[in-house]
């Protein structure tokens, strides 16, 4: 097996919350090498925040947010109120192929470590801001906070039943695609450094970053002129498409009723006929009122009513994988228990990331969505705890055990 | 200027959206891709629309038009053994290919990585499908409904607790496909450029599936963690961030700093209601959000979408407007980094499509060519590429290879 391919590749990594930290997470995944610099009197805000294993807040080294998205990263802790601290974050910098933030714009800048400061001491540096409304235009100094990204991006009005006010997409969702793309970015500017030695600046806005997924509700503004109706779940060119209940298993977690669903669609009338078989009701498929699109269509109340009645009394894997046997999509609404517990086609894919953390144990983690033939595909190691390696850095940036002890006696490890 | 992968050479077999938008970020940068369609159907995406005037046509499709900007097109019947064979001519000089061809398709017409290797081992081959290529559901059918289900989005989002019996909710369009899509971008230029060091092509395979629990925030470690489920239907642990009307649209309402929440209570003018003991914290302010929720919908239900959010982001308070398509194409700021693109297509017209995803100071993302017409480029790959005579190439289009 040949190296992993970003072997060597040393990212300085500024960013918090969940842009920026996905971003880096898909670069140490790729084998390089990524330093989070972080504070201890301000830590980063997903440190502070849930899933903790024994319920509740202790120490900033146990949020399970926190250890999906650093996995193989390592944290040094600087506080920039002591200029040897900056020092510090300018030999990481001074080594460093790639600078990553996600700060509002203009917050590098002020912070000392700017574009252009950082291109003075490093030509072919490749730095990418992830912002949420970019470097440039009237609002470039508005606040974005992940979750709020969703509707400004225009997904939100274009995403709800019908009949019922804008949904959310119920995660913060601009964040990931922001941190995705901006990986892809850098790996664009890796590729053309290596052939023409050239660095460069990349400037991204979340917010444009997800428009990009919503082409269609765009283009049928500007080729229709008009703003595109919410339709719940379903689709104009296939019926039925739709989640379906599946309430008679449906297992009570903590004083709640959790129902369990399914969602299944047929593409065509051939789909529906299978569909209409499995349920036992094979002279559904000529029924006139369900015999075409534009009859299933016309007719979705009652269709959907027909197939709720038939998934209610059973598993919904089990209705999932009976369909599929038959020939029709169909997939279990996954929650995260059914993902982690549940899920045999996941589980066998060996998907789950557990490594041993020196606070939390070994806990299971989300791991790489892709295989390289190549490369092991592994996490290599699990999120740091605040502060981990900074001894480690320091030492490999050149400064001796002295000079450490001085520099965290005067604070400026903190 | 040239883009950053200005000499890559890329075929791509694509459908919908998960390969082609692969392919569009590649293409975008500078790549030079060829796409490779189905003899007289074409990508499937070119009957979805949305179309100009309704009026559906398979070169006027806004999704197809979309994601194929800056490639040649091609078409091929992979079902016949000519056209692998075509497709293997193609590979020879390579870079990347990218497809996402179902893995039980792939077997029925022998688009396997052993194949491409032989004939060029340098080759990088991503296979992008739902399911990834091993496993028991390895062979499932899938549409974007079912893949955004499986990943695990859909149970977070919908109903809400008045709305319990309304069924969990897919966020709209094609959200599987672009997430399959860009994740698999990421470790096709990662080998791209481990090449750029020496090393060998290789076989990629990306789960859609993978991609999207990859993505869940927070939400999925609550049960490795604490064992709890997460759900649509729970109350949010911090208050306000929520949707709420205005006298002209809708504002998301995103205060849950505590100085956030000051600076809100400031714009409303700090009546007397907001210093109520139940309202004093994030956390109180969640659990009495049944309370808070009337006072705050009489209040914002007064108030101008635009002039509210100018307010609060004076006051560092990240609200922003539930936005309609219509404020998007009229909006100053996208305006003036010149986010939309006009493109010119041959058949379809002139329309404004989204534009760059990041801007790139030394090679920009860049429109040089609209998405291709089915087969346009046929005679020129086929002729000038792979040398194949007229009389051959019109051949292969009677007996529909091409």
């Amino acid at each position: 097996m040949a190296k992993p391919p970003l072997s060597g590749i040393k990212v300085a990594d500024f960013t918090w919350v969940w842009a920026g930290p996905y971003c880096t997470l898909q670069l140490a995944h790729l084998g390089a090498d990524v330093t989070r610099i972080e504070t201890k009197t301000r830590p980063c805000v997903t440190r502070m925040l849930p899933p903790w294993p024994n319920g509740k807040f202790d120490g900033l080294n146990k949020s399970g947010y926190f250890n999906q998205y650093n996995q193989g990263k390592k944290s040094l802790s600087l506080n920039f109120k002591h200029p040897e601290a900056k020092d510090v974050a300018w030999r990481l910098i001074k080594e460093a192929d790639v600078v990553v933030n996600n700060f509002a714009s203009g917050v590098m800048e002020k912070m000392g470590f700017g574009y252009d400061a950082i291109r003075e001491v490093k030509s072919d540096i490749i730095m990418i801001s992830l912002s949420g409304y970019g470097d440039t235009g009237p609002y470039h100094e508005y606040v974005a906070y992940g979750p709020a990204q969703v509707p400004l991006s225009g997904l939100s009005s274009l995403t709800g039943y019908k009949g019922f006010p804008p949904m959310h997409a119920g995660f913060s969702y601009a964040d990931p695609n922001a941190g995705i793309h901006g990986a892809f970015a850098v790996l664009a500017a890796l590729f053309h450094r290596k052939k023409t030695g050239e660095g460069q600046y990349i400037d991204m806005a979340q917010w444009e970053c997800a428009m990009d997924l919503l082409a269609e509700g765009i283009l049928e503004y500007t080729m229709n002129g008009r703003e595109p109706e919410r339709n719940g779940n379903r689709d104009p060119f296939m019926a039925p498409h739709g989640i379906f209940k599946c309430r008679d298993l449906a297992e009570k977690v903590m004083d709640m009723t959790i129902d369990r669903w399914v969602s299944i669609v047929c593409a065509d009338d051939a789909e529906w006929g299978r569909l209409a078989s499995a349920m036992g009701e094979p002279e559904l498929a000529a029924d006139l009122r369900f015999k075409t699109l534009a009859a299933r269509r016309a007719n979705e109340d009652e269709l959907e009513a027909l197939i709720t009645g038939w998934t209610l009394p059973q598993r919904f894997d089990e209705v999932a994988r009976k369909l599929q046997a038959a020939g029709v999509a169909a997939a279990p609404c996954a929650d995260n228990k059914y993902l982690c517990d549940e899920d045999r086609h996941v589980a066998q894919r060996n998907y789950w990331v557990e490594l041993n953390h020196p606070e939390v144990g070994v806990q299971r983690h989300a791991g790489i969505p892709w295989r390289m033939s190549g490369t092991s595909t592994a996490v290599r190691m699990a999120a740091p705890c605040l502060g981990q390696h900074t001894d480690e850095t320091l030492a490999r940036l050149g400064y001796s055990k002295e000079e450490v002890e001085s520099l965290r006696k005067i604070g400026a490890l903190d | 200027m040239a883009g950053a992968l200005s000499d890559l050479k890329i075929i791509e077999v694509g459908e919908m959206v998960s390969a082609p938008y692969c392919g569009k970020l590649l293409a975008d940068l500078g790549a030079d891709v060829i796409k490779v369609e189905r003899p007289k159907v074409g990508d499937h995406a070119r009957t979805r629309g949305p179309f100009p005037k309704d009026d559906p046509h398979p070169e006027k499709s806004g999704l197809f038009l979309y994601l194929n900007t800056n490639k040649r097109g091609i078409t091929l019947d992979l079902a016949q053994a000519e056209g692998m064979e075509l497709l293997e001519r193609l590979a020879v000089d390579a870079d990347v290919l990218i497809h996402n061809v179902m893995p039980s398709d792939m077997d029925r017409v022998g688009l396997t990585y052993d194949r491409m290797k032989r004939a060029n081992p340098n080759l990088i081959m991503t296979s992008i499908t739902p399911f990834g290529l091993s496993g028991p559901n390895r062979n499932w059918r899938a549409e974007d409904l079912t893949v955004w289900c499986a990943g695990g989005v859909c149970v977070l989002n919908g109903g809400g607790l008045e709305h319990a019996d309304l069924p969990p909710l897919k966020t709209f369009g094609q959200q599987s496909g672009y997430q399959a899509g860009v994740h698999a971008a990421v470790p096709t230029l990662a080998a791209a450029f481990a090449r750029l060091n020496g090393e060998a092509g290789q076989h990629i395979e990306v789960s859609g599936q993978e991609a999207i629990i990859s993505q869940l925030e927070m939400t999925f470690e609550y049960w490795p963690y604490m064992k709890m489920i997460a759900t649509r239907l729970g109350q949010k642990p911090i208050q306000p961030v929520e949707t709420m009307q205005c006298k002209d649209g809708y504002i998301y309402l995103c205060c849950i700093e505590e100085h956030q929440w000051r600076g809100f209570v400031e714009i409303m003018g700090s009546p007397e209601w907001a210093g109520e003991e139940i309202f004093k914290d994030r956390l109180t302010r969640a659990q009495n959000w049944d309370v808070l929720k009337v006072f705050l919908e009489e209040w914002v239900s007064q108030q101008t979408v635009l002039d509210l959010y100018r307010k609060a982001q004076a006051k560092r308070v990240p609200f922003a407007p539930v936005s309609t398509m219509g404020d998007l194409l009229s909006n100053e700021h996208l305006k003036s980094r010149g986010f939309f693109v006009e493109i010119t297509h041959p058949v379809a017209g002139t329309h404004k499509y989204p534009g760059a995803p990041l801007k790139y100071h030394r090679t920009p993302w860049q429109l040089r060519t609209p998405a291709p017409t089915l087969g346009q480029h046929n005679d020129e790959v086929f002729g000038a590429k792979l040398n194949l005579s007229q009389s051959r190439i019109d051949e292969l289009k009677r007996r529909g290879v091409i």
